[in-house]
């Protein structure tokens, strides 16, 4: 009550490294909710009590309605640490499309809730259809190009494809020398990697 | 400059919309609030780019030496990052402030299909929210927009802090600017110094193009 259990929830994301998504807190959050609910109904009986007493509502300044003031404050802060909870898992959410790319692993589906998979989804159809009207595919080309070509070094098999330049055959532990943007999806999903020396 | 000179036409004015470009590029990388989307220059990189990228598929079949051909790509890929970045920096910031935006002048900054964008943003979000905390929030507590029934604003939209600090590069002398609207602090704008000001006091001297952020 009065915003403890709230207070608790965003310390877990502020303890949190930054950037990195922790497992939704479905007991806190529910807990949070029955909060809001149970300071929603002292609200009203102490408005009832109010009225009972033939009192204005709006006039009043008796201890029922200080009491009801800070119910309806702590609702407030309920409801902004609640958002503010959601928000700030959404934004890594978000980051997630630029830094994993469409399909997210096992693992870190299992931290969202199912709605946080469907926003997920449907922020990524937002994405590429923005990306498809304007032609550009904006997810490669994130860091400040030095060469054009990089080398890679496969490390799965993933067979005959058809890169920018030619048809070439990527076989597990290979080494090629591509296009920067033909690589990095590759590398991004973890198919291959940068080879240093 | 000769350099140039001897280049083709094409290639010649594609120098000073690159330099455009970057500016946009790093005022928007550094500025708290979205930009004017610069819609003509962002077009004319874009023509530009295929032109290099045509020219780049004709010098290979003439048989133009690597070393050359690597130098024109890369200064290809350089412009293609800064178009697509300075593309993707507008859409972080989009994606962060989508109620603010599409309810304030912001909104015309947008291109069109930022615009789009914007709204199918907006309902994922807003469905997303609405199922998983505003539905389950009693009577009077369900806005996404307002902590309560009895908000008479809307105050919970997360707005760009305008009050950020920033650097910033004057481009010409400017001379005394006054930074608040007391007049207790002015600053001496002085041409190619190096200044950080709060983004709010010089954003009227941004958008007119006067000062630059950095």
């Amino acid at each position: 009550m009065y915003g403890r259990n709230a207070g608790k929830l965003l310390r877990e994301v502020a303890c949190s490294e930054s950037g990195h998504l922790t497992s939704f807190n479905n007991i806190l959050f529910d807990k949070v909710i029955q909060d809001c609910s149970e300071h929603h109904l002292q609200l009203q009986s102490l408005m009832r009590k109010i009225q009972d007493q033939g009192l204005d509502i709006q006039t009043t300044r008796n201890s029922d309605h200080f009491g009801a003031v800070i119910h309806h404050l702590s609702l407030i802060r309920n409801k902004r640490c609640l958002m503010a909870y959601m928000n700030h898992r959404l934004e890594i959410i978000r980051s997630l499309r630029w830094k994993v790319g469409r399909e997210l692993p096992e693992e870190i589906q299992q931290k969202l809730t199912q709605s946080e998979r469907d926003y997920f989804k449907n922020h990524s159809l937002a994405l590429e259809s923005y990306m498809s009207e304007l032609d550009l595919e904006l997810t490669v080309d994130m860091v400040p190009p030095k060469d054009p070509y990089i080398q890679v070094r496969v490390l799965e098999d993933i067979g005959d494809v058809l890169l920018s330049s030619a048809q070439t055959t990527l076989l597990r532990h290979s080494v090629h020398s591509l296009r920067r943007s033909d690589a990095e999806p590759y590398i991004s999903q973890g198919l291959m990697e940068e080879f240093l020396g | 400059m000769s350099y140039w000179e001897d280049e083709d036409p094409l290639v010649a004015s594609t120098i000073p919309d690159v330099e455009r470009l970057k500016r946009a590029w790093r005022n928007e990388k550094a500025a708290p609030e979205i930009f004017q989307f610069q819609a003509e220059l962002v077009q004319r990189a874009r023509e530009q780019v295929q032109l290099q990228e045509d020219n780049i598929t004709v010098m290979q079949a003439e048989g133009t030496d690597d070393l050359t051909l690597s130098l024109y790509q890369m200064d290809l890929d350089r412009t293609l990052f800064l178009l697509r970045s300075y593309l993707r920096t507008r859409l972080h910031k989009i994606e962060k402030y989508m109620i603010h935006i599409s309810k304030t002048e912001l909104w015309d900054r947008l291109s069109e299909h930022e615009q789009g964008f914007v709204k199918r943003c907006t309902d994922a979000f807003e469905d997303h929210l609405e199922q998983s905390v505003l539905s389950h929030l009693p009577y009077g507590y369900q806005s996404i927009l307002k902590q309560s029934i009895s908000s008479e604003e809307d105050d919970m939209v997360p707005e760009p802090k305008l009050d950020a600090f920033v650097f910033c590069r004057s481009k010409g002398t400017i001379g005394a600017f006054q930074l608040d609207e007391t007049g207790e602090e002015i600053v001496d704008l002085v041409e190619d110094d190096l200044y950080v000001l709060r983004y709010k006091s010089i954003k009227a001297l941004v958008e007119t193009g006067q000062i630059d952020l950095v």
